[in-house]
């Protein structure tokens, strides 16, 4: 029972993480219209940002500051490449995967070269924190109590904005349909780029939460974390924001039990599988396709 | 022959195949990344049957169609006419699935690898003698009925299905097609290697199928023969410092294309204007 508990906190930790990742995915889809494959490769450049200012301060708020700004200038940089996609090839969200492909081979080669040699980095203890608990060989780390914390957090202030501000609303409108929305005056470029910022933000966010989670970062990483970011996308259903937060907690928690009950690297591949299955059996999704 | 000059030939004409096998689904919209699976399960297939079972490399060869053809069937029955997002899924998801068993599959080699695939005398000639016998396959396939038929697909599903068009049916050929063309790169792959690691079917791997398909050109078949040579021949030209960084490089042309010539280096319209005889009527 204990490693239940243990493993059910590390993998609601996890399950907000994926749950701020696939919204960002989500927003850029119904509101920009693309496919940004390249998102999981700024968060992970984000982490490698945390764990450069740590090697220089100790001051964790720069460090927020310094994840977060990185992120925000990266997919904000990402947004005239977009634009000029969508904008001669109509919104072809296919055409957007690829460049972002591109993007996420150029981002992965520069990590891989420049950064510690390629090898990958481990956060200081500090950053991550001790063990709270124990059970046996399983622990609850203090990261994994602040991820938890923090997906939470996020997920909700995530959720008031969408929800509950005007900009939320521009947000959902654009997404619902461009066309209406342009009709009843939302600035449609202004709204979009503006997106590309919370999604920067979102990804910020996910880097700090991550690397208190895991307290390492690769090169590798974000190839790991997009496929796993685009299958809990396409079987929550592609832009179905409430079946991301679901199938995100999901996710997280099935791998958490699965590394808990399932020695090696095996456990791994057991929530690939279930989410392989899900997507054989009901390509639409498990809440419904808005694309 | 120079032993670079062997490996470059051998590695471009798998890569023209895994390119083919890329291009083939694309024509009906689908980004079918499960070749990269289906090459790594023939690729393991052929070279243990090799090594272990001491199985003749023809026997091989027709056991490493079959099952990337079978992969690729089974899969099809239920992405045959998915949207092209859902098939990049199916396939991204099962080749790290594929990776991760042979990674912890000790008969396989694990994270090591596999080694000592016997060699197979004059084995250029006969990749090159499979490229242009599923090249000019291809070719019959983009100028008949099929062809034409998957060119609507591409543009319009809706115009396709008035038309009488099967998309499933079409999508699963195609696809099948794809795993076939695959199981022929895997086993070639093995014994030209003459050892298999996990490491090399990754995502990079398909990022370098995606830039190959893109950057050559999607619409005809020309287009992937152009790029193999181009992207192959790029950390051969270049020196070493340079070539390291051939991934930056791939992706950088990969945007670039997109965003300057989204159909590619090789279009139709390019064909038809250079050559009258290999446009589409």
């Amino acid at each position: 029972m204990e490693i239940f508990i243990a493993q059910l906190i590390s993998g609601l930790a996890l399950g907000s993480i994926y749950v701020l990742l696939v919204t960002g995915f989500n927003l850029m889809l119904l509101v920009a219209k693309i496919i940004q494959f390249a998102y999981p490769q700024i968060v992970v450049i984000s982490m490698y940002t945390c764990w450069g200012v740590l090697q220089l301060t100790d001051n964790k708020f720069l460090v927020i500051l310094a994840g977060i700004s990185i992120s925000i200038i990266l997919s904000i940089l990402s947004e005239p490449i977009f634009r000029k996609i969508t904008s001669t090839q109509g919104v072809d969200i296919n055409v957007s995967f690829i460049a972002s492909m591109g993007m996420a081979m150029i981002i992965m080669d520069i990590m891989s070269h420049s950064i510690n040699y390629g090898f990958p980095v481990a956060f200081p203890s500090e950053w991550v924190g001790g063990n709270l608990l124990r059970f046996g060989l399983i622990t609850v780390s203090e990261g994994q109590l602040y991820a938890l914390i923090g997906g939470i957090i996020a997920v909700l202030l995530f959720s008031f904005l969408l929800y509950r501000t005007n900009q939320g609303r521009f947000f959902r409108a654009i997404a619902e349909n461009r066309f209406a929305a342009c009709l009843v005056g939302i600035p449609i470029v202004k709204t979009s780029i503006f997106s590309y910022f919370i999604v920067g933000v979102l990804g910020g966010f996910s880097a700090i939460l991550f690397s208190m989670l895991i307290g390492s970062a690769s090169p590798w990483l974000g190839e790991f974390v997009a496929l796993k970011m685009l299958a809990v996308s396409i079987v929550a259903g592609l832009g179905n924001l409430r079946g991301g937060l679901v199938c995100g907690l999901l996710l997280g928690i099935i791998e958490a039990m699965a590394v808990g009950y399932i020695s090696g690297s095996w456990s791994n591949v057991i929530a690939f599988v279930v989410m392989l299955v899900v997507i054989l059996i009901k390509p639409q999704g498990l809440f419904g396709s808005k694309i | 022959m120079s032993e670079i000059l062997y490996y470059f030939l051998g590695f471009t004409a798998i890569y023209i195949l895994m390119g083919w096998a890329l291009y083939l689904p694309y024509k009906v919209g689908q980004l079918h990344f499960l070749i990269v699976a289906c090459m790594a399960v023939t690729a393991y297939f052929g070279g243990f049957a090799a090594r272990e079972w001491g199985w003749p490399f023809v026997m091989i060869l027709i056991g490493g169609i079959f099952i990337g053809a079978m992969i690729s069937f089974i899969f099809s029955l239920a992405i045959g006419k998915a949207p092209c997002f859902t098939v990049v899924i199916v396939g991204l998801t099962s080749v790290f699935i594929v990776k991760t068993i042979i990674e912890n599959w000790r008969l396989l080699g694990g994270t090591v690898g596999f080694f000592h695939i016997p060699t197979v005398n004059n084995l250029l000639p006969i990749i090159y003698i499979f490229l242009f016998v599923v090249g000019f396959l291809i070719y019959k396939i983009d100028h008949s009925r099929l062809g034409r038929a998957a060119s609507v697909v591409f543009v319009d599903r809706e115009v396709a299905v008035t038309l009488g068009v099967d998309i499933k049916k079409l999508g699963a050929f195609f696809q099948i097609m794809a795993g076939a063309i695959a199981g022929i790169a895997g086993i070639l792959d093995a014994f030209l290697v003459n050892s298999l690691s996990p490491e090399f079917f990754t995502f990079s791997m398909i990022a370098y199928l995606m830039c190959i398909l893109f950057v050559g050109g999607y619409t005809t078949m020309w287009g992937v023969i152009l790029s193999a040579f181009i992207l192959q021949g790029i950390p051969l030209l270049f020196p070493s410092e340079i070539a390291s960084w051939r991934q930056v490089i791939y992706g950088a042309l990969l945007v670039l294309i997109i965003l300057m010539r989204p159909e590619g280096l090789i279009t139709r319209k390019m064909l038809w204007r250079l050559k009258p005889r290999l446009s589409y009527k």
